[in-house]
């Protein structure tokens, strides 16, 4: 196959069917509740046991308190990720607080917060 | 042995399949209501893998193809190109697969080209195009040597791997529940390979086979879906990146810090590159055969049940 109709096969497939997804809805971020936290918490660490579960109003984040120790969970597209909070930063911005891992398969979290939950966010998630 | 062969890449030619297959999917799942999950950016990734792989391969496939025709130069054995010949050729090559995938998960040198495949917390159409850059590096194609010295030419083995991903690729779907047994007892479908993605314990490191499932019977590493346990697809400890670099170099990068740590000895820096995914020098982490244990203290039930035998 000539190569310039193989680009255009793949790029044009790759844009259409992105193009496509997006359009029927499916870039919505997962959204959790406080049990659905912590079975996905439990989902990812099966050794821990869930003490408790501080949900981002916006459902997309929950601080969770564990017998592994503090963690984060955080919608990823559909799904959802997990890390416990050992190596990582945490910086400040007026619209957001930023959770940076030194992890390179999960870089960052960006954790959209109102001003009335992210008092108690940023002091949960100071590094120790 | 001398002498040219030319078969078209059959993986290009299929490429408009591909897409006219995930689009179908998608509308029936749509349709349906049912039959898997899908969404952006997870099969935007999938797809820039997929193309980025088919990339790896026209630049640096010339290497696996050096050395086959450099192996082809030193056989005396040529069995010809007859359609008998293709067809034995094809499910060797499929024995062949079996060995490497197996090999992709229980040797982390070869784990960190293959780990993005399993990268994904979904499993749909556009999961089975999320392939290796890095297959080059992992030096699986030495598995294929055995055939070239057989007397196969490179083309023809080139021309049946092309076919067994080709087939390998609609294997990847949620859409379809069970084919008929007969189909179901020879050849890899949906429901096994479901279960090879599964990140569940009881799955982890089975149904390694690419076209006939009878490998896996055989070598004792087959375990039928399980209607009451769910594939809960993506890895151990799934990422939380959508960069299509850091899919698919994270394990290489992650092989290379633990390696070169400092305080180790040799055998454990050895150990960090070619030991099962999971080792660890100070047991800091598991391994699949310790998750497995480790579920049957919490489910002790499952003990003697497939997957825990």
């Amino acid at each position: 196959m000539p190569l310039y109709i193989l680009l255009l096969l793949v790029i044009g497939g790759i844009s259409m069917i992105a193009l496509l997804l997006h359009r029927l809805g499916k870039s919505r971020l997962t959204v959790l509740s406080t049990p659905s936290a912590s079975h996905a918490w439990n989902r990812h660490f099966p050794d821990d046991e869930v003490y408790s579960v501080i949900l981002a109003e916006n459902g997309h984040a929950a601080y969770v308190e564990t017998s592994g120790g503090p963690g984060l969970l955080w919608s990823f597209g559909a799904d959802t990720v997990g890390r416990h909070l050992q190596d990582y930063r945490l910086s400040q911005a007026p619209d957001h607080l930023k959770v940076v891992f030194h992890d390179f398969t999960a870089p960052q979290v960006i954790l959209r917060l109102n001003d009335k939950e992210r008092p108690r966010w940023q002091q949960k998630l100071a590094p120790r | 042995m001398t002498g040219t062969m030319n078969f078209p890449d059959v993986t290009q030619l299929a490429v408009p399949l591909f897409i006219a297959a995930i689009l179908a999917e998608l509308g029936w799942i749509v349709w349906k209501g049912k039959g898997g999950r899908y969404e952006t950016r997870d099969a935007l990734t999938s797809l820039i893998m997929g193309a980025g792989s088919v990339a790896s391969g026209i630049l640096l496939g010339f290497l696996a193809w050096g050395f086959f025709m450099w192996l082809w130069a030193l056989t005396p054995l040529d069995l010809g190109s007859s359609v008998g010949v293709i067809l034995v050729c094809f499910i060797l090559d499929d024995l062949r697969y079996y060995w490497v995938h197996r090999f992709g998960h229980r040797i982390r040198w070869v784990w960190a080209s293959h780990v993005n495949h399993h990268s994904s917390q979904h499993y749909n159409l556009t999961t089975a195009l999320r392939q290796t850059w890095t297959g080059t590096f992992s030096l699986v194609m030495l598995v294929r040597a055995p055939l070239v010295l057989l007397g196969f030419h490179p083309a023809i083995i080139l021309l049946v791997g092309g076919i067994n991903l080709i087939y390998q690729f609609w294997i990847h779907t949620e859409a379809i529940d069970k084919m008929p047994r007969w189909f179901e007892s020879v050849m890899n479908t949906p429901s096994h390979h479901r279960v090879h993605h599964g990140r569940n314990a009881r799955y982890l490191d089975v149904n390694y086979a690419g076209v006939f499932i009878i490998w896996d019977k055989m070598f004792g590493t087959f375990v039928p879906e399980q209607a009451h346990d769910r594939p809960d697809y993506g890895l151990v400890h799934n990422i939380g990146t959508f960069n299509p670099l850091r899919v698919a170099f994270h394990e290489w990068l992650g092989l290379f810090r633990d390696a070169t740590q400092p305080d180790l000895t040799l055998k454990q820096r050895l150990k960090y590159a070619f030991a099962p995914p999971g080792y660890s020098h100070d047991a800091s982490r598991d391994t699949s055969a310790i998750i497995k244990a480790k579920h049957l203290v919490r489910h002790p039930e499952d003990s003697n049940t497939p997957g825990f035998q």
